[in-house]
């Protein structure tokens, strides 16, 4: 009989005295080993003229480092069984790679080495051009990442959440390797950095192997506090878009809360009700994604009519107030304008009336039973500990699940009423043009 | 001495004959269980003129069961953080029920009414159509759907299992009424040919106990054996779509290909893997990407099925850039079938592969997947335990004559779809 165990693992936390943060989650039964390093540095330390610098970095932060050549670092998670990769978002880049157990000092090695003195070299940095260029243009081809550009770009004037974390076309053709090393050396460094280890090991060796690879490093990273802050929106702002696609698409949208703002619990809660998911609190990587719960009220207004075969809510709390969307794919033959009428008189209900008592049970079961769940598996338990000590600190997630089981009826109308203003929604509509296109 | 992939082993059963059920361990220290039906309800099985038909089956058999509407089925669900999910492909249809171990009874329970009891609800049916609908525009207009779809039209016959992508046609799906599908249901969703795969932290014997008391009832009849038509011997053509608007062109190199049980599907396996399978030290993506800078996604894919296989290898790129790609694939795959394979560059291309194995150790979902792949095709119950050894037995020469065999270039086709010409 196999134990039955998941549940956050006890964790050890640490500070070196160049500020890196450590995070230890040993699992004793796993048999991995799942590395993180979480930067502070992401889009929103970009400003116009370098946005995509972030991303960029990240791509080139593989390409050497004073101790492994290029592809060395692929090679040498890769040999030993191992994956890695990273991703950029508008608060973070993020570095991950999980090995069989017997071998977490690799990864460690490697990220050591590459915190500070990742070299982006002039040619490397060119050569990675055209493949940031391709990455693009396969975002570009969906008309989900044009509306939702589009969005940014309504819902934001000043603050850098303004563009997406792949950068603009222009800057991507104009930036310099000079430029990238400067942003590189900038902000990168153990103070703007969270290490995560968890899976199967040793907590007090894997402490003696970090303590003797990071200690040495300098103590770098520029301040990544973002000061501009966004006036409040004076009335609607729309968008239409045109171009191939199957069939019209739109998303509304609204200025959501922070991950630590007062109003975020509640905010979950009016997020799950309409579409259905609690991400935060969504055990491993087989939970439903948006638009797949028939039990939500955009589920049951736009999908169940035949109005859309989509439908759902786009969220995800960040560092600073981000956008709280609902979208919509329409079925064939649904005119815009009904999705768009459907989408305001489920925001009007829940302004009007709150969600039922059995919807708010509904979510509190989800997310008793999500949290007891999501710490299965060293990977998914590294992202996790990684997300909240980055943009939060690591006690969130504990602060924020009482808070979020405390949610009444009540404060979710407040939350509705609060957040849907009229006069701070953004509307961005996609009408596929197909022009020329046979089938 | 136990090996640490031994909650890899499968243990067959004939506890519910003629039903195949085969249960696996799940990783220590997970805290869910999974458990998957397959029945011989692939889109191969799709009757004529109603193409379309097992993705409707397949996508309605989680939605509604027994008594609980769609709704109330999702509730009940959602609220023990569970999913009841579906797919399909040309050989056969697949539900699986995935949650906490301790509501496995409950999971096991669902999964069983909504392989014996779907509903079909005409509301549920009319959702659906609507949905595929919407998914055949984007294989049409999408570049990378686009682009799939036309290299399977262009190597596989009429009437062959592995042409299409199982979505019909508008004509095709408005003609299936919900007779069909009950119909369709009855004859595929059955006993004879069926599998169940459960993933648990429990012991067999009590896995065995519970799937009588709920899969009691499945029909034994199964569907007749199907014949599948011989691939044509002229070589099939090239395809270009020109797809205005589009921001990449995708480019799709591919063939059929051999059998999952194949004696050479060690050595193909290894072959895939060193073109363009195994992540980043793949040749594909060192060649194209890294070197050339031509491409941020490329890769290549191994289907071994049952009646076959097929291959892929692809690639996004700008419209500029699409006629080197082609040159590239094509090049890379001419390489790996016709010049001797490096045996340190084997080396470790193998090595990772057999080091990765206990990554799937990590939750019990990746894990249960291994287990519907390896008891779908029948494999012993040490598959993945012994699957190590196979690799380090094969040879560089056996992969490069596997690579000749699992990518005849002979019945291959290069398919590009997007904005092949500037605005």
């Amino acid at each position: 009989m196999v134990r039955r165990v998941t549940a956050r693992p006890p964790l050890r936390r640490f500070r070196l005295r160049n500020g890196l943060h450590v995070v230890l989650a040993p699992q004793p039964a796993s048999p991995t080993a799942s590395v993180w390093v979480w930067y502070r540095v992401g889009s929103k330390n970009e400003w116009p003229g370098v946005t995509g610098a972030s991303h960029w970095i990240e791509h080139m932060v593989f390409e050497g480092s004073p101790r492994y050549g290029k592809g060395e670092m692929d090679r040498a998670i890769v040999r030993v069984g191992g994956s890695l990769n990273a991703f950029t978002d508008t608060d973070y880049t993020v570095y991950f790679s999980t090995v069989p157990r017997e071998h977490l000092a690799v990864p460690l090695d490697i990220e050591s080495d590459r915190m500070t003195r990742a070299l982006l070299l002039d040619g490397e940095v060119e050569r990675e051009r055209t493949i940031i260029h391709s990455e693009r243009e396969g975002n570009e081809n969906w008309p989900e990442f044009r509306v939702e550009e589009e969005l940014l770009q309504l819902g934001f004037r000043v603050h850098p959440y303004r563009w997406d974390a792949l950068g603009s076309r222009a800057d991507i053709e104009r930036l310099t390797p000079q430029e990238l090393r400067d942003y590189y050396h900038r902000f990168y460094g153990p103070r703007n950095a969270v290490l995560v280890v968890a899976g199967g090991f040793a907590p007090v060796a894997a402490e003696r192997t970090i303590r003797g690879r990071f200690s040495r490093l300098a103590s770098a990273g520029d301040d990544v506090t973002v000061h501009v802050r966004e006036p409040e929106p004076h009335g609607e702002r729309r968008a239409e878009l045109g171009g191939p696609g199957t069939t019209p698409y739109l998303q509304v949208a609204w200025r959501g809360p922070a991950l630590r703002d007062p109003g975020t619990p509640s905010t979950l809660v009016l997020d799950a009700v309409l579409g259905g998911a609690v991400p935060l609190f969504a055990p491993g990587f087989r939970s439903r994604g948006p638009g797949e719960h028939p039990s939500s009220r955009l589920h049951r207004a736009l999908i169940d009519p035949g109005l859309a075969v989509r439908a759902g809510t786009s969220w995800q709390p960040r560092e600073y107030p981000s956008l709280f969307g609902i979208y919509a794919l329409a079925a064939p033959g649904t005119r815009l304008d009904r999705l768009e009428e459907r989408i305001d008189s489920v925001v009007a209900g829940l302004c009007r009336a709150g969600p039922t008592p059995t919807e708010i049970e509904d979510v509190r079961a989800r997310i008793r039973r999500g949290a007891a769940l999501v710490y299965e598996g060293a990977s998914h338990t590294g992202y996790r500990l990684g997300y909240f000590a980055t943009v939060a600190r690591p006690e969130y997630e504990d602060e924020l699940l009482r808070a979020l089981l405390r949610v009444r009826a009540a404060d979710v109308r407040e939350r509705a009423r609060a957040l849907f203003r009229n006069d701070a929604r953004l509307v961005v509509r996609y009408t596929p043009t197909n022009g020329g296109v046979d089938g | 001495m136990v090996s640490p992939l031994d909650p890899l082993r499968l243990e067959y059963s004939n506890a519910l004959p003629p039903l195949q059920l085969v249960h696996q361990l799940a990783p220590a220290g997970a805290a869910t269980f999974a458990a998957t039906f397959v029945g011989p309800a692939g889109w191969a099985r799709d009757p004529d003129r109603r193409e379309g038909t097992a993705r409707l089956v397949a996508q309605l058999l989680p939605t509604a069961a027994g008594a609980l509407r769609r709704v109330a089925l999702a509730r009940r669900l959602d609220r023990i953080g569970a999913t009841l999910t579906s797919r399909s492909s040309p050989e056969s249809g697949e539900v699986t029920v995935w949650g906490s171990e301790a509501d496995r009874k409950k999971l096991l329970g669902l999964l069983a009414e909504a392989v014996l009891r779907p509903r079909f609800d005409p509301d549920d049916i009319e959702r659906i159509r609507r949905s595929l609908s919407e998914r055949q525009l984007r294989e049409i207009r999408q570049p990378a759907g686009r682009a799939d779809r036309e290299l399977l039209a262009a190597v596989f016959p009429r009437a062959h299992p592995y042409r299409s992508t199982g979505l019909g046609t508008r004509a095709s799906l408005d003609r299936i009424s919900r007779s069909d599908l009950i119909r369709f249901h009855r004859r595929h969703y059955v006993a004879d040919g069926g599998l169940l795969v459960v993933t648990t932290g429990s012991r067999s014997d009590r896995v065995e106990r519970d799937a009588r008391r709920v899969f009691r009832g499945l029909s034994d009849r199964g569907p007749d054996p199907l014949v599948v038509p011989a691939l044509p011997r002229r070589a099939p053509r090239n395809v270009r779509v020109h797809l205005p608007g589009r921001a990449q062109v995708e480019v799709r190199v591919g063939g059929p290909s051999i059998t999952q049980d194949s004696p050479r599907y060690p050595a193909a396996y290894l072959a895939n893997q060193l073109l363009g399978g195994r992540p980043l030290l793949n040749r594909l993506f060192q060649r194209v990407r890294e070197r050339g800078g031509l491409a941020y996604g490329t890769s290549s894919h191994l289907e071994t099925m049952r009646w076959g296989g097929f291959w892929t290898a692809s690639a996004g790129t700008g419209p500029e850039r699409w006629p080197t790609v082609v040159r590239m694939l094509e090049r890379e795959i001419d390489r790996v079938r016709d010049r001797p394979v490096p045996g340190p560059e084997l080396d470790v291309i193998r090595e990772s592969a057999i080091g990765e194995i206990p990554l799937s150790l990590e939750e019990t979902s990746d894990a249960h997947e291994l287990a519907v792949d390896a008891a779908y095709h029948g494999m012993p119950a040490d598959f993945w335990l012994t699957w190590p050894a196979r690799l380090r037995a094969v040879r560089p020469r056996e992969v490069r004559e596997a690579a000749e065999l699992a990518f005849d270039r002979n019945a291959s086709a290069t398919v590009v779809a997007g904005p092949l010409r500037r605005a």
